[in-house]
């Protein structure tokens, strides 16, 4: 299988994944008990206005019109009307779909980098009971509840220690370079959450998968070489190890958006998360449904980049 | 419980891997299981949080009203502390295990019978193994909580909602680890003898493939509680709580609410804590349980 023929294979699951994720979220949305219906239509309203309402929001055409209606915009980019702020689905998520990106990719990439080390410190340092401290610090790192780590971080170093902001995304009224001074020094504990929320699964992945590799005869081949252990972590048992914790990348990218959303929750942070908190207590459901469609899009992007990045690290994707 | 087995029986460490002929396998596990301090005491932790959950009308009044003492850190009358409306939060956290265990359980209960029904069908019906498959891709691809939030807001928050949101998207994880385990199963001959002597399929599926993958039911059951645990304690967080009860996460979502995250630590660290205790526990003893189960890790 070649690198082109791969991709093209990926490409085509995450069609029917985000077509999939679309679909399903239509038909629940309209035929479960929380009826939109009801919420544009008041109780208390005529039959005039109701039937007004209905044809505004496109709700009184049969469920398969209003389907296909629906992809038809979707595929424009339109995700309907929210119901409370009368404004475009579209507009109101994308005001805050840049805050969102950047925090969980900024969030993605530290874990990633400090994941790497830490995992290879596990590997190779840690024997006896520096091993076991590692490993139930590990199980302790993959039980953690995302606004518990929010909420200290909060409390220790947002208020006690008063170093860093606790909601909010950048200042008002700031330009330049201290503008996106402000941006960074927000960014810090909604970041760092998400980091804690997820660095457990990296090491402990990367710790197993490196053990396994230094034990391969290849490396013991390298080994009797003369080459330095040194180089035959990083250079030689490394490289087949980050191929699982590149897969680990596209499994906890669905956790961290839904990380996500509880952080951004915590921080006041004016992202897609706290849209969806905003949305559930005015159940706007266009809001909700537009939110989950953004947010799958997104996953199922980033679920191609690794499948990308896999296929470049994996000689045997890439050639075949 | 009584084990009368003599300590002459133990296997000695050089005389090889055999275990005793009179254990049956149960009793070895069980045996390996008891050996494990950091699973024993996890279990331990377990049960005195059943215990808990199922004493909490004896341990203290349910939280309702208002109290005088508002915003009160802990003290030998209110061992947790009091919320902005002076109600004990330990109250709280003992009525919040009930609830929170409960959803977590029965939540994993439905998942685990969707789970395995399709991961058994999918290993042994391979018509359907593609379907099912892609089904759990594509499910497991998508972010969870964001498409909970959605549905639970939906159809208006109440424990019996929580149940089956959290149910309704946690099985493709079991769907998946049953399959595989299955699916070597499938190709052993014993399987083969049983359709060749005429086995009805359901026949094979109940009695030949699920006893097989019985201890991954075990360990999937505690970790898909714990993770249960954990949904529950988000979409509360987030507002999609039973408004009748409390959890875990109802707590801290009123914390955040009425702004007493940012002046009271104690509304938050104390269910915090009780949320980590027992996830944390709960993996620690599938843990355990895997490491007894398996004859490479039990004997040493």
């Amino acid at each position: 299988m070649h690198l082109t023929g791969y991709l093209l294979q990926r490409l085509l699951r995450g069609v029917v994944t985000f077509w999939f994720a679309v679909t399903v979220t239509f038909f629940l949305v309209r035929l479960l008990p929380g009826d939109p219906v009801l919420a544009v239509a008041g109780p208390g309203m005529t039959e005039e206005i109701r039937l007004q309402q209905l044809q505004l929001f496109g709700l009184d055409r049969p469920l398969a019109v209003q389907y296909f209606s629906y992809l038809r915009e979707l595929v424009q980019g339109n995700l309907g009307i929210s119901f409370l702020r009368s404004k475009p689905v579209t507009t109101v998520l994308m005001e805050r779909m840049p805050w969102t990106l950047l925090l969980t990719s900024t969030a993605l990439v530290l874990t990633v980098l400090l994941g790497i080390p830490l995992g290879v410190l596990a590997a190779t340092r840690a024997r006896g009971w520096t091993d076991k401290i590692v490993q139930v610090s590990g199980v302790i790192g993959q039980s953690l509840f995302v606004p518990s780590i929010g909420i200290l971080l909060l409390y220790t170093l947002g208020l006690m220690a008063g170093i860093f902001p606790i909601g909010g995304a950048v200042k008002s009224g700031l330009t330049g370079v201290q503008y996106y001074l402000s941006v960074a020094h927000h960014l810090v504990l909604p970041c760092l959450t998400l980091v804690m929320a997820q660095l457990a699964s990296y090491v402990l992945t990367l710790r197993s998968t490196l053990i396994e590799a230094l034990g391969e005869e290849y490396c013991d081949l390298a080994r009797a070489k003369g080459t330095p252990e040194r180089k035959v972590i990083w250079k030689h048992a490394l490289r087949n190890a980050l191929l699982p914790t590149t897969t680990l990348i596209g499994l906890q990218i669905g956790f961290l958006v839904g990380g996500a959303v509880l952080t951004e929750t915590i921080y006041a942070y004016p992202g897609v998360g706290r849209a969806i908190f905003e949305a559930v207590g005015q159940l706007d459901f266009p809001v909700l449904q537009g939110a989950f469609v953004l947010l799958a899009a997104t996953v199922v992007v980033a679920n191609l980049v690794t499948d990308l990045a896999y296929g470049l690290l994996d000689p045997r994707v890439r050639a075949g | 419980m009584t084990n009368n087995t003599p300590e002459a029986v133990q296997p000695s460490a050089a005389a090889g891997q055999l275990a005793p002929a009179d254990l049956t396998p149960a009793r070895r596990t069980w045996r390996a299981f008891r050996a494990n301090g950091l699973g024993m005491g996890s279990a331990i932790v377990i049960l005195i949080m059943i215990a808990i959950a199922i004493a909490a009308p004896l341990l203290a009044q349910f939280p309702s009203g208002y109290g005088i003492d508002i915003l009160m850190p802990p003290s030998p009358q209110h061992p947790f502390g009091t919320d902005d409306l002076g109600r004990d939060v330990l109250a709280q956290v003992i009525w919040g295990t009930r609830i929170s265990m409960i959803i977590g359980f029965a939540a994993s209960v439905l998942a685990i019978i969707i789970g395995v029904a399709l991961g058994v069908l999918a290993a042994y019906a391979r018509r359907l193994d593609g379907a099912i498959s892609m089904l759990v891709d594509v499910c497991l691809a998508l972010p969870v909580l964001p498409l909970m939030i959605l549905v639970a807001a939906l159809v208006g928050p109440s424990v019996t909602t929580l149940v089956l949101v959290i149910a309704l998207f946690s099985w493709p994880e079991v769907t998946r680890i049953v399959r595989s385990q299955a699916l070597s199963v499938t190709r052993l001959p014993y399987v083969d003898a049983a359709r060749t002597i005429g086995g009805s399929h359901i026949w094979i599926m109940t009695r030949h493939l699920l006893p097989a993958v019985a201890p991954i039911i075990v360990v999937s059951v505690v970790l898909t509680a714990s993770r249960a645990v954990l949904s529950e304690a988000g979409l509360s967080f987030l507002g999609l709580g039973d408004p009748e009860s409390w959890s875990w996460g109802k707590i801290l979502f009123n914390a955040q609410r009425s702004g007493a995250l940012t002046v009271a630590w104690w509304c938050t660290l104390f269910p915090s804590l009780a949320i980590l205790l027992l996830v944390v526990s709960s993996t620690l003893v599938s843990i355990a349980y895997n490491d007894a189960r398996n004859p490479k890790t039990r004997e040493n």
